[in-house]
């Protein structure tokens, strides 16, 4: 009983000091239990086809995504509690509580700590899901009839990865007091030892972190083929630890390096600031890396979501290029397909050519399709110029030959020079790619390869050629109306084979694409909101720590003006270096991604680093007056 | 006698505690000090010893009385003066040293100047030929936690010295050294003082540190009961102060 007093007395009289971490791990299970509950809920069930399936997959993994950064913010949280709590600790130690008991205590208090922490955070979650559920749908540009209904899974669920992560850490404490001796106890908060760190090792992580860091940037905007996935995903790991190395080697050794450069350190608060710099660098370089990282996947997700939106409005307006398409074997068929749509739609252009479909098997290509057929360039040309397309492409050679190609929503190939094509034996080089839809819907069906009039004519007699017909008219939602005209022309038979594609302008076959773009964003302020409490709550600790030299400086007559400026320098870099790094490292993923989408993502690199340093600086100028009032500058 | 008068004190009282339960502690004090005077103030537990010093170096306020700093009276100037004068013309030596453990002796010592604005080349020569000085040479570049307590008081004297304060309060510099370690520190504070260097107020209960003094005076119950002037020898000023102490009984400590 008594113990649960004591631990009871504890919370209390540290809750105003844990309450910023308890905020944060209420806000990370807010999420996390919104994410579940879209799962559990049936708001994406109205779209249909494959959307459903994909948006749920797609949740999952964020899920897993948010797990694992709740696993390492639960960790970094209770290692807070551990370290602040083992310095009173100590003085249990000496009214003779044993070992224990004491963990025992921190258990208890920690326990409270953790389940305010789920009530807070799934009370407000049960409160926020409607308005996350709201929100997500008006910035995806959904639009589904949804109902204000919590299940108890996603709740259980929450709760109960939420409680086996933090036992875990909680046991771990617990495992740590009992094992650790009075001695160290007392002297936990009083590791001042080792100011600077060795210069060698920190010279041979110096430069294994650049070249780590810089081969990573390398291998991101590195163009290539197949291979380009496996370059990608050492990217990531190589950048993630070049960033480790970073922080742990280069930064500190840099510092070092300025305090060594005496007639430079002593410059006004240069001397204070930059050494204290070089000491809390030790114990926080984790944290600068972690921020950092957690920065860059933010820009990364937002300029991935951003991208896919893109490819996806292009997508659509690819299909969209024309409402009707008529592919027959018969030639001059445009006159009578016109008059029949001309009886319930009014057409606003209109165009025709021809392809040469020959057989797969005569082709040789990297990659294998379904269906092949040859254009030739002079009727792509006509075509371009009656539908008012763009078209700068040369005429090709005779060895030469251009690939006609849809819009992906993210290609591996980033490289793609000398590429070869096989047609019937005949090696032709491929000079340009195109996705300019010529042939709109048919473009994402058949690969089309283009080749000069000349070439065209050799091979005409190994395939069939077929003509097209394509109509795009006024009122592209008013495409039903034709359809029962246009089914009098389609036909299977033998001499004659029509076909016809209407292309439905509300088609939501792939509307997940932009559930995708929203959990993007989402995703961008949590980590944007986690990379910046995580720092404001380090440093809002150390200020704690700070006091006592903070109190010298005082003693000895240093104006509190004086101390501002220098802590003010102090938590600047602190704020400015994981910046610094994730902007030069975004650059590059982002760069990366450019390639990968075929989007200019620039805007978007700009703005999220824009947003970032906003935050940042809001997030700083906070820390600067908190800092000051806890390390006792400023009253 | 003709040197300049760096600090006067005049009636200085102070009283502790609120209306009903007043304590005064000082009870009307008059001190001069003059440039290049080394003055210990010696008195036993209570006798008003730290508050003197809290009070001269303006960390609190008097009750009653002037305190004029190089002619300024330091009670009465608003607190943003206050700071600069206690960056200017005072110097501080403590008993716990006070270095900060985040950064080399070296920097320690430079860091007030430093923070005045001096060009880093000045602050480097002088902090140099400070800890030179003061037999730290080897040792400039070591943190405090590599260094003996000895080292880290004549590191806090050397970062005292480096503005060229008008006065050192030295609040029981010796407190917390063993006796070798006192010898240096106070042999270096005596010679900085002979060289014209410092004009030293250091407080202290300890009749050994105190002969290393031009004058001390001995506070008992809020007044200073007496003045004992150095002859030629220290030994014997010593045996005088011991003899002082004898005779007022009490607790020295």
């Amino acid at each position: 009983m008594s113990m649960m007093k004591l631990a009871l007395q504890n919370f209390k009289s540290s809750f105003k000091s844990y309450l910023a971490i308890m905020i944060s791990l209420a806000f990370t299970i807010l999420v996390f239990l919104n994410f579940q509950n879209l799962i559990y809920s049936d708001i994406f069930e109205g779209l249909g086809g494959k959307n459903k399936e994909y948006i749920d997959i797609l949740i999952q993994v964020i899920s897993f995504v948010l797990g694992c950064f709740m696993f390492f913010f639960l960790w970094y949280a209770t290692n807070v509690f551990l370290t602040k709590r083992k310095k009173e600790i100590g003085i249990y130690v000496f009214m003779g509580l044993t070992n224990q008991k004491i963990g025992r205590m921190y258990m208890i208090e920690t326990t409270m700590i953790g389940i305010s922490s789920v009530v807070l955070g799934i009370g407000f979650g049960l409160l926020t899901t409607w308005l996350f559920q709201m929100i997500l749908l008006a910035i995806s540009d959904i639009t589904v009839d949804i109902s204000f209904r919590v299940s108890l899974t996603p709740v259980l669920v929450t709760i109960a990865v939420y409680l086996v992560m933090y036992l875990i850490f909680v046991i771990k404490g617990y495992v740590n007091i009992v094992r650790s001796s009075v001695l160290e106890m007392v002297s936990a908060a009083r590791h001042n030892e080792y100011v600077r760190q060795n210069t060698f090792f920190l010279m041979i992580k110096t430069v294994l972190g650049l070249c780590v860091l810089f081969s990573g940037y390398y291998l991101a905007i590195k163009e290539g083929g197949q291979e380009v996935m496996g370059n990608v995903f050492a990217a990531v790991v190589l950048v993630v630890i070049g960033v480790y190395l970073l922080f742990g080697g280069f930064i500190p050794a840099l510092f070092q390096w300025f305090a060594r450069k005496k007639e430079f350190l002593y410059q006004k608060e240069r001397n204070l600031w930059i050494n204290n710099v070089i000491f809390r660098m030790k114990k926080n370089y984790r944290t600068y890396a972690m921020t950092c990282v957690l920065m860059l996947c933010s820009v990364t997700a937002l300029a991935t979501g951003f991208a896919m939106k893109v490819r996806y409005e292009g997508m659509v307006h690819f299909r969209n290029t024309y409402t009707y398409q008529i592919l027959s074997s018969q030639a001059g068929l445009d006159e009578k397909v016109q008059s029949l749509i001309e009886k319930d739609n009014s057409i606003s252009y209109a165009a025709e050519a021809a392809i040469l479909n020959l057989d797969p098997s005569l082709f040789d290509t990297r990659f294998q399709y379904s269906s092949y057929s040859v254009l030739s360039w002079s009727q792509i040309k006509t075509l371009a110029k009656e539908t008012g397309m763009e078209f700068e492409l040369e005429e090709p050679g005779d060895d030469e030959i251009i690939q006609v190609s849809r819009l992906h929503l993210l290609s591996l190939l980033t490289d793609r020079s000398n590429e070869k094509v096989c047609i019937n034996g005949k090696t032709y080089r491929q000079t340009v790619e195109t996705n300019t839809p010529y042939l709109g819907y048919l473009q994402e069906q058949i690969s089309f390869y283009m080749v000069n009039d000349a070439e065209y004519e050799k091979l005409k007699p190994l395939g069939t050629e077929l003509y097209t017909y394509n109509y795009r008219i006024e009122d592209i939602y008013n495409f039903a109306a034709s359809r029962d005209e246009l089914d009098t022309i389609v036909s299977d038979a033998d001499d004659n084979y029509t076909a016809k594609v209407v292309i439905d302008p509300n088609s939501s076959e792939i509307e997940w694409i932009k559930v995708l773009y929203t959990v993007c964003i989402f995703m961008f302020m949590v980590f944007i909101l986690a990379s910046g409490s995580i720092l404001f709550m380090k440093l809002y600790n150390d200020a704690f720590e700070e006091k006592e030299r903070y109190q010298i400086l005082k003693k000895l007559g240093i104006a509190g003006k004086t101390l501002k400026k220098s802590l003010s320098h102090e938590l600047l870099t602190a704020y400015a270096l994981p910046f610094l790094v994730m902007m030069l490292s975004a650059y590059f993923s982002v760069h990366a991604l450019e390639k990968m989408m075929y989007t200019s993502l620039l805007v978007i690199y700009l703005g999220s680093v824009g947003v970032i340093f906003v935050f940042f600086l809001i997030c700083y100028l906070l820390s600067v007056s908190v800092y000051a009032k806890n390390a006792g500058v400023e009253k | 006698m003709n040197e300049k008068k760096v600090l006067e004190i005049k009636n200085l009282v102070k009283n502790y505690g609120t209306k009903g339960f007043h304590t005064t502690v000082l009870k009307g004090i008059d001190l001069e000090i003059r440039r290049n005077e080394f003055i210990a103030v010696m008195g036993p537990s209570g006798s008003g010893k730290t508050t003197l010093l809290n009070l001269l170096s303006t960390i609190d306020k008097p009750t009653q009385g002037l305190i004029l700093l190089d002619g300024q009276d330091i009670t009465r100037i608003p607190n943003k003066e206050l700071s600069k004068l206690r960056r200017d013309k005072i110097g501080f030596i403590f008993q716990d040293y006070n270095l900060l453990d985040t950064m080399t002796l070296q920097d320690n010592i430079a860091l007030p100047l430093s923070l005045n604005g001096v060009s880093g080349r000045a602050c480097i020569a002088k902090a140099k030929e400070l800890g030179e000085m003061f037999g730290l040479k080897g040792h400039l570049d070591k943190y405090p936690y590599q260094l003996s307590g000895g080292q880290k008081q004549r590191g806090a004297a050397c970062r005292a010295l480096i503005t060229d304060p008008e006065i050192i309060f030295a609040d029981e510099p010796t407190g917390a050294l063993d006796s070798r370690s006192s010898k240096d520190l106070l042999e270096c504070l005596k010679m900085v003082n002979d060289s014209g260097r410092a004009t030293i107020l250091m407080v202290t209960h300890d009749a050994f540190s105190a002969s290393y003094a031009k004058d001390v005076y001995i506070l008992n119950d809020g007044q200073i009961s007496c003045r004992l002037s150095k002859g030629a020898d220290r030994k014997e000023f010593y045996d005088r102060i011991t003899d002082m102490q004898a005779s007022m009984g009490g607790d020295f400590s």
